[in-house]
Order: C-alpha cells, then sequence, then structure tokens
C-alpha cells in the first residue's frame, strides 16, 4: 500500500467521519486532526517536490479496454499541499466557536464538514488523474462537491450555486468533447501515450484543444468571459468553505490547464502557432486573456461593498496572473504564476478568516455599515493588514514575490504591454484593498459595536498561523520556489534557477532575504525616529477631532466611506456597462426561447399552427 | 560584501538622503517665495521645522497604529534609501532592482494611509482616497517609462543602468536615447510629488489639507522627514533613468536639484485639478508620451 493509497483512504474516512460525529462538539476537532494527518501523509510524499518519482495509487480499472487509475507526481503533490493546507485551516478555523454558534443558528453542521470534506477528497482524486477518464470522473466529483458545499446553507446560496452547476456542466461538456477528440487522434486515454503523440498534432487540433479543454477549464478558474459565477457563488458559502473556495476550488481549472496546455501541448508549440490576419500566436491570446482577467474582475471588485464579494472577485483577478505568468512559458514567469498559486491561497485564506472574523463578531460584511474596529478587533486587523499587502503584492509579504517575477518574466521576454496591463491591475488591487481595510477597521467606530471583543483563539489562531506563513513565506521564498522547480522539471517547462532568497539574475535579481531584512531595518529605524526623538504622546477618543467649527457626537455619521473613490468613479463609470452580464442574459433568454420552442412541439400545444405550417410546406411543395 | 560597507551603507544613505532633501525643501520654498516676490525662509529653516516639530510638548495620538503608520512612513522610506545607488555607494541595489524598489516605495504610502485611516477625521480619509486615486493616475506612466528603460538596458538593475549610460557619456544618457519616455518621466515625476495641479490630497482649501489633519507635532514632523526623503527619491531615480546617474557628487547633486527644480518652479503657477481631472491628465499625456516612446524603444 502506498502512501498515497493511505492518503486517499485517510481522505475517504474525512468524508464519513462527520456523518458520525459532525453535529458534536469534538466534530469539529476531529475534522481538523484529520486533514493533519492528510497533511503529514503529504508531508511523507515530499520526495515529489524535490523531483522525486512518481507515485501510483493502487486502486485502478479497466473500462472498455482502458485502464483508468491516479498517480501523484510534484504537480499533484503542489496543489495537493495547498489544498489539505486550505482545508486544515479553515477547519480548525471552524472547530470552536464558530462551529457552536453555526449549530446554535439552526445550520446543520454535520452537512457543512460532510461538504468540505468531500471536496478535498475529489480534488486530491483529481489532482492524481493518470488518464484523461479519471481526469474527467474527477472533474465532475469537484464539480459537484464544489455545488453541495456552495448550496449547504440553502437561501440565498442557493441561486449563485444553480448557475456556478450551469456554467460546470457547460465546462464539462467541452471537456468530454476535447477528450473524444484526443482519443480519435490518440487512441488511448493514457497520458503517458498523450504526451507521446502530442508533438505531431496539428495546429487545427490544438486550436481544438483550446476551445475544448481551455473553455472548460477556463470555467472553472473564472477566466474572461467565464468571470460571472465565482465571485456569488464562493461569498454565500458558510464562512469555512468560502475561504476554503477562495483559496483553492478555482485552481483546480488552472491544473487542468497545466496538464493539457502546459504539459501535453507546451507553451513553444502554442507560441508557434499565429492567428490568421493578425500578428498573434495562440499563446498571446491566451496571455491577453489572462491580462483581461486580471484587470476586468479587479476593477469589478473595486465597487463591491460586500467585503466578501471585494475578495472573491479579487480572487477570480488573481488567476490571471498565473495564468498570464505560465504563458509567459519562461521559467522565470511560469515559475511566478505557479508560486502566485501558492502565495494567493495562503494571503486569501486569511483575509477571509478575517472578514468572516468580523461577520461573527458584529453580523455584517457591508463595507458601509462597519468602521473603526481596530480598537476592538487588533489581531483580526493585523491579519487583514498582512493579508492585503500580500494580495496586493506589496513587500514584505510573499504576494510580491510571485508578482515580482511575473513582471521581471514580461519584460525580460519583452512584453510591454502585457506587463503594464498587469501593473493597472495591481494598481486596482491596492486601491481596493486599501478600501477593504479603511471601510473595517479604520475610520470611525460604531457606537452599536462600541462594546464587541476579538474572536476566540479558535478562531484567531489558525489566522495568525497562515499570517506568519504568508511574512515567512516571503522572506524565504527559495522553500516554495524548490517545489514550484520540482513541478517546473514534471510539465516540461524550463526550470528556475533560485536561492532561499529568491532569484538571482545577472541583470536585476531579487534576493527577499535581504530585502525584507532592509524593511525590517528601516522600520526599526523609523521607530528610533519617532518614539525616541519624538516626545511623549496622549491617546485621545475618536471624537476629539477636527471638524471644522462643530463638535462631533456618535450621532454624526461623518465616516467617508460609501463610494470610497468618487472622484475616479467620475471618470470610470462610463466605462462600466455590464457587457458579460448583458451577453449572460442575453444568452439566457435564447436557450429560453428554443426550450419554449422545442417544449411546444413535444407537447403539440399548438396544433393547428403545426396543421396549418404543414399544409402550406405541401401546397409549396406541390406547386413547385 | 563586506560587513562594514554594508553598515556604511546603511547609515550613511538613508542619512545623506535625508540631508540632501533639507536642502530640496528649502530650494521648493525658496523658489516658490521668489517667484511670489518674497524673500523666502532662512537656510536652516527646514531643519528648524522638524526639530521644533519634534519637540512640541503636546503629541495627540489616535491610536496605536497612528503611531505604526507614522513609523512605516519613515522607515519605508528609510528602507527605500538604501536600494537607491548614489556615487560611492550602491547599498543593496544588487539585490533588489528597479521594480522592488518602486514597490518598496509603496510602504511608505502604505504606512501613512494606515495612519491617518485611524484618527477616524473624514477630511483624512478624503485625502488617502485621493493620494491613492493619484497613485493610479501617476503609477501607469511611470512603469511604461521603467519598462521602457529596462527593456533599452536589458536590465531592471539600478547600478547597470546607470554604468550603461556612464560608459556612453552625454548620448548614452536615457535622455538622449529616448526623449519621449524621459518627458513622460518627468510629469510622472511631478504628478508623483503631489505638486500644483495635482495636489488633490492636500487640498488646504477643500479638505483641510488631507493625511495631515489630524497631524502634529512628531506626526506631522515625521511627514515632514517624508518629504524630504520623497523629493530626494524622486529626483534620484530619474537621475537615474535618464540623466546617468552621478560620476560624482557634484555632478550628482546637480543633476537632482535641477530634475526637482523643474516641477517645483513650474507648480506655483498652476491652481488645482480636480480628482478625475488629474487621473485623465495622467493616462491621457504622459501615458500616450510613454507609449509612443516605448513604441520607439521596442522597434
Amino acid at each position: 500500500m502506498s502512501t498515497l493509497d493511505l492518503l486517499l483512504l485517510v481522505s475517504a474516512i474525512t468524508v464519513a467521519t462527520p456523518l458520525l460525529i459532525g453535529n458534536t462538539r469534538l466534530g469539529g476537532w476531529a475534522m481538523t486532526l484529520l486533514y493533519a494527518a492528510q497533511g503529514g501523509l503529504l508531508i511523507g510524499m515530499r520526495d515529489l517536490g524535490y523531483g522525486g518519482q512518481p507515485i501510483p495509487a493502487s486502486p485502478g480499472f479497466m473500462v472498455f479496454g482502458q485502464q483508468i487509475h491516479w498517480a501523484y507526481d510534484a504537480l499533484s503533490w503542489f496543489f495537493a499541499l495547498i489544498t489539505v493546507g486550505s482545508a486544515l485551516f479553515t477547519a480548525w478555523y471552524a472547530s470552536g466557536e464558530w462551529g457552536a454558534r453555526y449549530r446554535r443558528d439552526g445550520y446543520s453542521l454535520r452537512l457543512l464538514h460532510t461538504a468540505m470534506a468531500l471536496n478535498v477528497f475529489a480534488m486530491l482524486v483529481l489532482l492524481g488523474s493518470a488518464d484523461l477518464l479519471s481526469l474527467f470522473i474527477g472533474w465532475e466529483l469537484v464539480s459537484w462537491a464544489s455545488f453541495l458545499l456552495m448550496a449547504v446553507r440553502g437561501g440565498p446560496a442557493v441561486q449563485p450555486a444553480l448557475r456556478y452547476i450551469v456554467y460546470a456542466m457547460g465546462g464539462a461538456m467541452a471537456i468530454m468533447m476535447g477528450l473524444a477528440m484526443v482519443y480519435i487522434q490518440v487512441g488511448s486515454m493514457e497520458l503517458s501515450q498523450i504526451a507521446a503523440a502530442a508533438p505531431g498534432f496539428s495546429d487545427g487540433l490544438v486550436w481544438l484543444l483550446i476551445l475544448s479543454f481551455g473553455v472548460g477549464f477556463a470555467v472553472k478558474m473564472g477566466l474572461v468571459p467565464f468571470h460571472l459565477w465565482q465571485a456569488p457563488a464562493y461569498a454565500e458559502t458558510p464562512a469555512p468553505g468560502s475561504a476554503f473556495f477562495g483559496a483553492i476550488s478555482a485552481r483546480m481549472g488552472l491544473f487542468g490547464i497545466i496538464l493539457i496546455l502546459v504539459k501535453l501541448v507546451g507553451v513553444a508549440h502554442l507560441a508557434g502557432m499565429p492567428i490568421p490576419f493578425t500578428f498573434l500566436s495562440a499563446r498571446d491570446l491566451l496571455a491577453w486573456v489572462a491580462a483581461l482577467t486580471i484587470i476586468i474582475p479587479t476593477y469589478t471588485a473595486l465597487r463591491q461593498h460586500d467585503a466578501r464579494l471585494l475578495l472573491m472577485w479579487h480572487g477570480v483577478g488573481q488567476g490571471g496572473y498565473m495564468l498570464l505568468g505560465l504563458m509567459v512559458g519562461s521559467a522565470l514567469g511560469s515559475a511566478g504564476g505557479l508560486l502566485h498559486v501558492f502565495n494567493y491561497a495562503t494571503n486569501q485564506l486569511i483575509l477571509l478568516m478575517a472578514v468572516f472574523a468580523v461577520i461573527h463578531r458584529t453580523g455584517t460584511a457591508d463595507l458601509n455599515k462597519l468602521g473603526g474596529l481596530v480598537a476592538r478587533m487588533p489581531l483580526s486587523f493585523l491579519v487583514l493588514l498582512i493579508g492585503i499587502i500580500g494580495l496586493a503584492g506589496i513587500p514584505p509579504m510573499n504576494g510580491f514575490v510571485s508578482k515580482w517575477m511575473v513582471y521581471r518574466s514580461l519584460i525580460a521576454e519583452g512584453m510591454p504591454l502585457l506587463f503594464v496591463a498587469s501593473v493597472v491591475g495591481t494598481l486596482g488591487t491596492i486601491l481596493s484593498v486599501y478600501k477593504l481595510i479603511h471601510n473595517m477597521f479604520l475610520g470611525q467606530l460604531r457606537a452599536e459595536h462600541a462594546q464587541i471583543r476579538e474572536v476566540p483563539l479558535s478562531m484567531s489562531l489558525p489566522m495568525l498561523v497562515v499570517a506568519a506563513l504568508v511574512f515567512l513565506s516571503g522572506y524565504f521564498p527559495g522553500v516554495a520556489l524548490d517545489w514550484v522547480a520540482a513541478v517546473q522539471a514534471g510539465v516540461g517547462l524550463p526550470v528556475i534557477a533560485h536561492t532561499l532568497g529568491g532569484v538571482p539574475l545577472p541583470n536585476g535579481g531579487l534576493d527577499m532575504i535581504w530585502v525584507v531584512s532592509l524593511i525590517l531595518y528601516g522600520f526599526a529605524v523609523g521607530a528610533l525616529i519617532f518614539f525616541v526623538l519624538g516626545g511623549r504622546s496622549t491617546r485621545v477618543h475618536q471624537l476629539d477631532n477636527y471638524a471644522g467649527g462643530h463638535f462631533l457626537t456618535a450621532q454624526t455619521r461623518y465616516q467617508y466611506s460609501n463610494i470610497f473613490y468618487p472622484g475616479l468613479f467620475r471618470l470610470l463609470s462610463p466605462v462600466y456597462r455590464n457587457s458579460f452580464v448583458w451577453l449572460e442574459a442575453g444568452l439566457g433568454s435564447a436557450v429560453n426561447l428554443v426550450s419554449m420552442g422545442a417544449r411546444g412541439l413535444y407537447r403539440s400545444v399548438h396544433p393547428a399552427f403545426y396543421i396549418l405550417a404543414g399544409f402550406v410546406l405541401t401546397l409549396a411543395w406541390v406547386i413547385t | 560584501m563586506h560587513w562594514k560597507t554594508l553598515l556604511i551603507d546603511l547609515t550613511l544613505m538613508p542619512l545623506v538622503a535625508f540631508v540632501v532633501g533639507l536642502f530640496l525643501v528649502l530650494m521648493m520654498r525658496k523658489v516658490n517665495a521668489r517667484i511670489q516676490r518674497r524673500i523666502g525662509p532662512p537656510f536652516f529653516q527646514p531643519l528648524y521645522d522638524i526639530v521644533k516639530l519634534f519637540g512640541k510638548e503636546i503629541q495627540i495620538s489616535h491610536g496605536l497604529w497612528h503611531d505604526l503608520g507614522i513609523v512605516m512612513l519613515i522607515g519605508g522610506y528609510i528602507a527605500a534609501e538604501v536600494l537607491l545607488p548614489v556615487p560611492g555607494m550602491v547599498g543593496l541595489a544588487h539585490k533588489g532592482d528597479v521594480l522592488v524598489l518602486i514597490y518598496v516605495l509603496m510602504v511608505p504610502s502604505l504606512g501613512m494611509a494606515l495612519g491617518v485611516g485611524q484618527c477616524a477625521n473624514p477630511n483624512g480619509s478624503i485625502g488617502i482616497s485621493r493620494a491613492l486615486t493619484s497613485m493610479l493616475a501617476y503609477d501607469v506612466p511611470l512603469m511604461v517609462v521603467i519598462v521602457g528603460v529596462a527593456w533599452h538596458y536589458g536590465t531592471t538593475s539600478l547600478p547597470e543602468i546607470i554604468a550603461l549610460q556612464q560608459a556612453e557619456g552625454v548620448s548614452g544618457w536615457g535622455l538622449s536615447t529616448m526623449p519621449l519616455l524621459a518627458l513622460a518621466g518627468i510629469i510622472s515625476t511631478h504628478m508623483m510629488l503631489g505638486k500644483e495641479p495635482f495636489e488633490t490630497y492636500v487640498a488646504p482649501a477643500e479638505i483641510a489639507t488631507g493625511p495631515m489633519v489630524e497631524m502634529g507635532g512628531k506626526y506631522l514632523g515625521g511627514m515632514f522627514v517624508s518629504q524630504c526623503f520623497q523629493l530626494y527619491t524622486a529626483g534620484v531615480l530619474y537621475t537615474s533613468l535618464f540623466l546617468g546617474g552621478g560620476e560624482n557628487w557634484l555632478s550628482f547633486l546637480a543633476k537632482v536639484f535641477a530634475v526637482i527644480f523643474i516641477p517645483v518652479s513650474i507648480t506655483v503657477v498652476f491652481p488645482r485639478f480636480k480628482v478625475g481631472e488629474g487621473v485623465a491628465f495622467g493616462w491621457k499625456w504622459p501615458t500616450t508620451i510613454g507609449l509612443i516612446g516605448l513604441a520607439l524603444v521596442f522597434y
């Protein structure tokens, strides 16, 4: 029995456990321990992250002469580590007071934990796919498990979940089509055999693969123009599920894209496929899709006034950096894209956990109804601060490293417009995340929040641990870059040369150990100047404030938050035309019309019309 | 790197930046005064101001992050100065390139934003909202400029960009080889300094000096120090990208003062843009000029 068998077994046990004890007080902790056990098994498989041989799973079966089986390589291991890690910390977060409250509110903790564990199990199965059929099985499992977790709370969550499943089924059909095409061409579903045949694929076939597999996986990842479903569906999920989805779920689409378009087809092949009548190649097209995915969802996030939706829209946008880096195809760019999967997952985990901590205490995520919470929830503030620095890609946090690698590779490969596009996305992110932290934690504390407390240790500790991880993996990015390098070697990309501190390049590299130490040194000197050289300061009440000549009271709502960037939106609002929403609605109406017609046909609701039409057609045939 | 060199660089580079920054502030105020037919402040006035502010008896804090915000503001600039090579001192510029520098320079802005945010003053919040909006306006052309320069010299490392320019003399300067990018660069530098017509986020008559509204004593002093750093950083960055950096301290300082002289001398005659107008200007003029310059560099 290999370690992988054991991992899948423990994961299956994790699905079964909450059915028995999910609603008890210890249920959450048992789940946490089981996820920790899965994490331990993954650590036992750590050789994969350092160039070890793939580990096969024992179970497998034959269908129509096709072997269906599973195996883990560096790529699977890297994604599995992030998946199980996300599950571990979110389950921990939900184990104590959060879970008790959820149960008190009349929801089923048993169902929630089962759905979470099912998601993890489905993802672990998907990540182990060794042939296209097991990939498809895994894909369907993930889609339905996600649907279950999204809809688990009922109420407002159902509508976005149903919208998701429509998208997911459409994507699955596309993948099915691609699967059939590959089978006809190669005569096998085995990934290793397809890889051997892939260099001989014609451009036409690769275009069809991009349209089938690419579109299918793009739906899950929320790439433009399939980005509409994701944010509302993930935001309405209960806290641990929401944080888990936000951190990793959509990346399964990226996994699929890496598997098919990078590992089997290869970025070089894509770059060699010109689009007729343009100067672009298939790779450029995908890179620009990625760039649009950075910009459009990010500037949609800027308009949100629900903290969860804001973060989820950023989640869609951050996926663009990952794909963009991969499509650059160089060692630096693809390493940046892959590293961003890890870094982003850690950032989004703590951001969502902090936001749900605020919801836990105040009952709202509405950015117009919060403010000043830094005085009451300092730990959550610190966690959110670390998260936004990471998400915005500012040193010293880890998000900066992966984004820097993507920027640097775009400059090195001579793609200036994509570089500018990605920077425009980053600037939008900075604006948006400052609005997030300002409207929740800074500004005026509202009277109704004057007495709330920090969340208990069961919630703040997992946040703090991941926040420490965000800082440390920014300080020593080499640890995760080792795994990224193994992934690159496994999928046939050029391998990044790196050190513990970052990427040494002859013409402008990065060493985060020095940079972060320098920033800490700067802070130390700054603190020395400020606290030692300056006089002692006295704390005043928040209403003891310059307000242009009149006194402030708690009743004076001067919190400036509603539309945080009015000057910018006066300029930008004509640009937001909701074209994609309009397009989606149009497609929906078209499908409605066709199905009405079809229903009319088989129910024969208009017999007179059919007789008349038949008569006219017969007449026309007789006359001519 | 030898630890002695490192220690000297870590101490001296921020210190020099601060002292030069004091003189840049003095120049700014003198130029301003002369255009308005005043004499202007005495030689040591910028230093007196800082000493006075730090020594104030009453210091008002609105909370822990009000304090830490100012620490981040000063500290971020101190870190940035060590990434900015000057004649005789490279600091840690080999450990982080110009992109790192640009992003490290966001740390002080973030610090200020956090500090002001905790003050719970609407004018302060409006000021930060406007400051971030204007960052969106000037960072887009600035990044166009950076990518052009980096591609032209084939490196993002500042010491190398400087060395490559100095190897060819004045004809090798970015200003001579990439005049359009240099023009876009000076406009973005002006916008970055937040001087009229782009000082939407200070706007004393409108939002009571925005971010500074709740700042007094050492808090305002910290902001004053950071203004010195800001002028110096902007001047040195532009000098490094387009004017061949410094061959020696004399020519280096002359270039830095010349660069800063341009925005501070034309700023006085302008009124103030509206917030949206500033963004529209930034995306229209310097970005377009920069993109044309970029096209010339690439093809």
